[in-house]
């Protein structure tokens, strides 16, 4: 029976209720550690498709008399648009539409930040559509911009209402301490620069609109679209097969979908929008930049009585404010806890989630801070951690769904022992050092999601589904979860997603949530249709359901008998076996956290400050590891780019005009594959025993979140030198390194002077 | 990349490496993949091509090619009216300048970043074009208020060939914001001869620069963004210094 409750949703900590549907769902936990397919490494069942060039992408669609778009947008970071025509370029070769400021939302004849749209043109060739938009006559009235996000503040020129967090009484914590340690902490605008750029091609089909584009969120899309357009939701078909990552850029359909949408329906062709390079950093969203001033206080024994924090975030025109304090308000056992949080309203480009947003930026503060702290009162970095363990939710007393960063921690500690091995090896100007750093975040998932499965009568399943595999492997990872319930070897699934007219309502790929909300359901489906094959089986062979199972491709019974699950659905000829089902709800009352723990090992050049990261070990706890291929694959990909964050990266602006600099990846630098270390990727792989039928959390995000302080707290082991602002480069190490020196030659003549 | 006319060198440029054992000459067309790996060349230059690019890049950038690519400066490259693009002022010498040059940047202060002729300069190449034979260092120029241009090729003239002596010793270090593919914030070339070890920069200003000395870095003019690059090039040059 259909059962209609109410239950807690959770994306990137943000948490909303709902009511949702679920069926009675009993399946039995699968057992600790890898199974027959699920918990063992599997190559991509994609892999050779995209290896091959065969995988479709949303830049390889193409329709007859498809038109290309180029977008007008605002050379300058504030201004008005004192005269627009576009005459002229209406006339240019090839175009055959355009829109401008009142045709589409998105239009502005008042750009708040470089990049912002202000007219765009469709025409038979890219290069068309360039050329002609050199011919739009446009005149502006420049303004001055609001760069400085503290100034911001002070103007209360805020994005969002300032967000204070308190409990227990700060100053009295303060009081209490033996050591306080105070220092601000910055970290920089980072861009996504996904490889495949923002894009969408959309085609109308008699009332229907079409939108192939690469997104996170097939839904999301479909009706953020149909709102916009005044549609019913599904009068609108939003396709995306495979993509080329998107890291939280892509949540949302973007401008581009909009600009794509309405030239078609002026033009009656299909349009693509497609952002350029240079585009791309422009105008598809930042990690933004914060600033943290941060205090923390503790007793001689390491007791934290106090942590306290300012953050300033740099959001731009527009956004929200992800949560920069949420590390400092949940990872330490701490009474005293006093944040307050700032949305600064600026002139730059919006923001958009970045894997594991606010998460990172506020991790590096804390977990630097407590370094900091630790030296201070002469205690180990990993005994610190450990002294302040938090056994119960910190926000509201709720207990956790389950736990195990004290295993991570104890995993940590033959990555820790290496230090004075690793401090050895210094030589020259080369010193070396070891640092760590605690992760905590969400990735529980979340009702609704669905899915379908069928098995046809040559004893193969599809899984079908309208979610997307945004690059993570999630493809690979719900076959292995169908071919393990039906006892299938893992070539005997297919999977078929990423389009909404194609199946059920799946969920976000954001906030590390597809295997958690998506993987449950998959196995529910499954059991659907293992349980009709068992019944239709037990009938054809004159036996009770319960001594019957699947395993091996084969129908199994207790007494020894085997039959080929083909001899069964072979049965029905061109029959078909389907099975439904959806995503259960999350535990009541409980949290559902990821937690982890990273060892990074450093070399720092002290004469010309360069940084090397020679190893990351990362321990992390996900609940069941579905796929550990897929998995170790996103704990790489994870900390490389915590790596670019913490060292090369960083958008840069002109200060007086607010023009972005860095364009093109020449200028915006994220890591080679030269600059990556070794990483040993430690999973757990404990299912949670109170989320859903398979016990697995999200790992997409986790991985990225303690690098940079893990890394600049090595920094510190191995120079003494404090580095509090992103990215590490050459002029910050260096100027770190000056500071610990003059702090060193102060002491030193206090000393003398004293002796 | 736009551009409203390219015109193709390969069949008139000389490509390849000849010589004897005090000197090498080497045609303009020869590409950097090319000089990385023969040993006829000198340390210097081949650890400069190893440095500089990616390996796709590389394999088709030529030696000629590579001499004449232009400074950096992000202001020049997305056009804003900059003194090098005619206008009356630098505008990184008020804006985002970590990446710019610590000598001769009075008027402009972009970076110069070819490796190779950093080398070059070390070696003391001389330079042949289908017109003269020239130093390496009198291929560029300090931008002035009546000529902006960097060099002192005409219009039309194509560099033919470089002729490198032989050092005795020679090393090219480069420091970079990643391990591969990045362009110098500071690249330090020494050679030594028998008369002593000459110096070539690149990433310090907005030509190669030629640096007569250890001592001359105490003569830098560093802007506030750029003082760290004398403290790397410090510690370079005397690395390179020791090394040769």
């Amino acid at each position: 029976m259909a059962r209609l409750i109410r239950t807690e949703k959770e994306v990137e900590g943000r948490y909303t209720e709902q009511w949702i549907v679920v069926e009675e769902d009993a399946l039995e936990r699968w057992p600790e550690g890898p199974l027959a397919v699920v918990g063992r490494e599997a190559p991509r069942t994609d892999g050779l498709a995209r290896a091959r060039g065969e995988a479709v992408y949303t830049a390889d669609i193409s329709f007859p008399g498809l038109l290309h778009t180029a977008v007008l947008r605002s050379p300058h970071a504030r201004a008005r648009v004192k005269r627009l025509e576009l005459g002229a370029a209406l006339e240019a070769p090839g175009v055959r539409g355009a829109v401008q400021p009142g045709d589409v939302e998105c239009l502005t004849r008042e750009p708040g930040y470089p990049g912002a749209p202000v007219a765009a043109i469709a025409a038979d060739s890219a290069g068309l559509a360039r050329a002609a938009l050199e011919r739009i006559e446009v005149e502006w009235e420049v303004l001055n911009p609001l760069l400085d996000p503290d100034e911001a503040v002070r103007r209360g020129e805020l994005t969002t209402e300032r967000r204070p967090y308190a409990r227990g009484d700060l100053e009295h914590g303060l009081a209490e301490a033996d050591i306080v340690v105070e220092a601000e902490y910055r970290t920089q605008t980072v861009l996504h620069n996904s490889m495949e750029t923002h894009q969408a091609v959309c085609r109308w089909q008699g009332d229907t609109l079409e939108v192939y584009t690469s997104t996170q969120f097939i839904w999301g899309v479909r009706n953020a679209v149909a709102e916009q357009l005044g549609l019913p939701p599904d009068r609108v078909r939003v396709v995306c097969e495979y993509m080329g990552g998107g890291f939280g850029a892509k949540n949302d359909p973007g401008d581009y979908t909009f600009l794509a949408a309405e030239l078609a329906r002026r033009t009656g062709r299909p349009v693509r929008c497609a952002l350029t390079r240079r585009e791309e950093n422009l105008d598809s969203g930042n990690r933004n930049a914060t600033i943290q001033r941060l205090r923390a206080g503790a007793r001689a024994d390491g007791t934290l009585t106090a942590l306290g924090g300012e953050f300033v975030a740099s959001i731009g025109a527009s956004g929200w404010l992800a949560s920069t304090a949420g590390p400092m308000q949940m990872l330490y056992a701490c009474e005293n806890v006093e944040t307050l949080e700032y949305g600064a309203k600026l002139n730059t480009a919006p923001m958009a989630a970045f894997r594991a947003p606010g998460f990172v930026e506020g991790t590096f503060g804390l977990e630097c801070l407590l370094d900091e702290l630790a030296a201070k009162l002469d205690l180990d970095p990993l005994e610190l951690r450990r002294i302040n363990y938090a056994h119960a939710d910190l926000l509201d007393d709720r207990a956790f769904s389950s736990k195990n960063l004290a295993e991570c921690y104890r995993r940590a500690e033959p990555h820790w022992a290496r230090r004075e091995e690793v401090r050895a090896r210094s030589a020259g100007p080369w010193r070396h050092g070891v640092g760590l750093a605690s992760q905590i975040w969400y990735g529980g998932g979340g009702p609704p999601s669905y899915a379908w499965i069928r098995v046809g009568s040559d004893g193969r399943a599809t899984v079908v589904t309208a979610m997307q595999d945004i690059g993570t492997g999630s493809r690979t990872a719900m076959a292995q979860i169908a071919a393990e319930e039906l006892g299938l070897p893992l070539d005997r699934v297919d999977v078929v997603l990423g389009d909404s007219a194609r199946g059920p309502y799946a969920s976000i790929s954001a906030g590390s949530s597809t295997i958690p909300s998506m993987g449950p359901a998959v196995r529910s489906a499954a059991a659907d249709a293992g349980r009709q094959i068992l019944e239709i089986a037990a009938q054809r062979y004159h036996l009770e359901e319960r001594v019957l199972s699947l395993r091996d491709g084969r129908i199994v019974s207790t007494d020894g008998g085997s039959w080929p699950l083909e001899e069964v659905t072979g049965l029905l000829e061109e029959g078909q076996i389907l099975g439904k089902g959806a995503r259960g709800p999350n535990p009541a009352g409980m949290r559902v956290l990821t937690f982890g723990v990273q060892v990074a090992e450093v070399a720092v050049d002290v004469e010309t400050g360069e940084v090397r990261v020679d190893r990351i070990a990362a321990i992390h706890d996900v609940g069941r590891v579905i796929n550990p291929l897929g998995a170790s694959s996103q704990v790489e990909g994870g900390i490389i780019q915590g790596l670019g964050h913490t060292l090369s990266e960083e958008r840069l602006l002109d200060p007086a005009t607010g023009g972005v600099l860095t364009q093109t990846l020449d200028a915006y630098r994220v890591p080679t594959i030269a600059d990556v270390p070794e990483i040993v990727t430690e999973l757990l792989d404990l299912p949670d025993a109170h989320l859903t039928n398979l016990g697995a959390k999200g790992l997409g995000e986790p991985p990225i979140i303690p690098t940079a302080a893990a890394i600049a707290n090595a920094i510190r082991d191995a120079t003494g030198a404090d580095v509090r602002s992103l990215p590490i480069t050459r002029e910050e190490m260096l100027r770190a390194l000056r500071q610990a020196a003059d702090r060193a030659a102060a002491r030193e003549s206090v000393g003398a002077s004293s002796a | 990349m736009s551009a409203g006319r390219f015109v193709e060198l390969r069949d008139v440029v000389p490509r390849g490496i000849a010589g004897s054992a005090t000197i090498t000459s080497i045609g303009a067309g020869t590409t950097l993949a090319e000089l990385e790996v023969d040993p006829q060349i000198p340390q210097v230059l081949r650890e400069a091509c190893a440095a500089a690019a990616s390996p796709q890049l590389r394999a088709m950038g030529t030696i000629g090619g590579n001499l004449l690519q232009a400074t950096r400066c992000w202001y020049w490259r997305l056009g804003y009216p900059c003194f090098l693009h005619g206008g009356d002022r630098c505008h990184a010498r008020t804006g985002q300048q970590r990446e710019h040059a610590i000598f001769g940047n009075e008027r402009c202060a972009s970076a110069h970043p070819s490796d190779p002729a950093a080398a070059l300069l070390a070696l003391g190449a001389i330079l042949r074009t289908d017109r003269r034979e020239l130093p390496l260092a009198d291929l560029y120029r300090l931008p002035t208020e009546d000529d902006r241009d960097l060099t002192t090729l005409s219009t039309g003239e194509l560099i033919l060939e470089l002729e490198v002596p032989a050092p005795r010793a020679s090393v090219y270090l480069k420091a970079m914001d990643r391990r591969k593919w990045a362009f110098p914030l500071v690249g330090v070339g020494a050679a030594r001869f028998v008369d002593g070890v000459r110096l070539g920069l690149s990433g310090v200003a907005p030509i190669p620069w030629a640096l007569g000395g250890p001592e001359e870095l105490d003569r830098a003019t560093p802007l506030p963004g750029t003082a760290y690059k004398v403290e790397i090039a410090r510690a370079l040059v005397r690395r390179a210094v020791d090394a040769v």
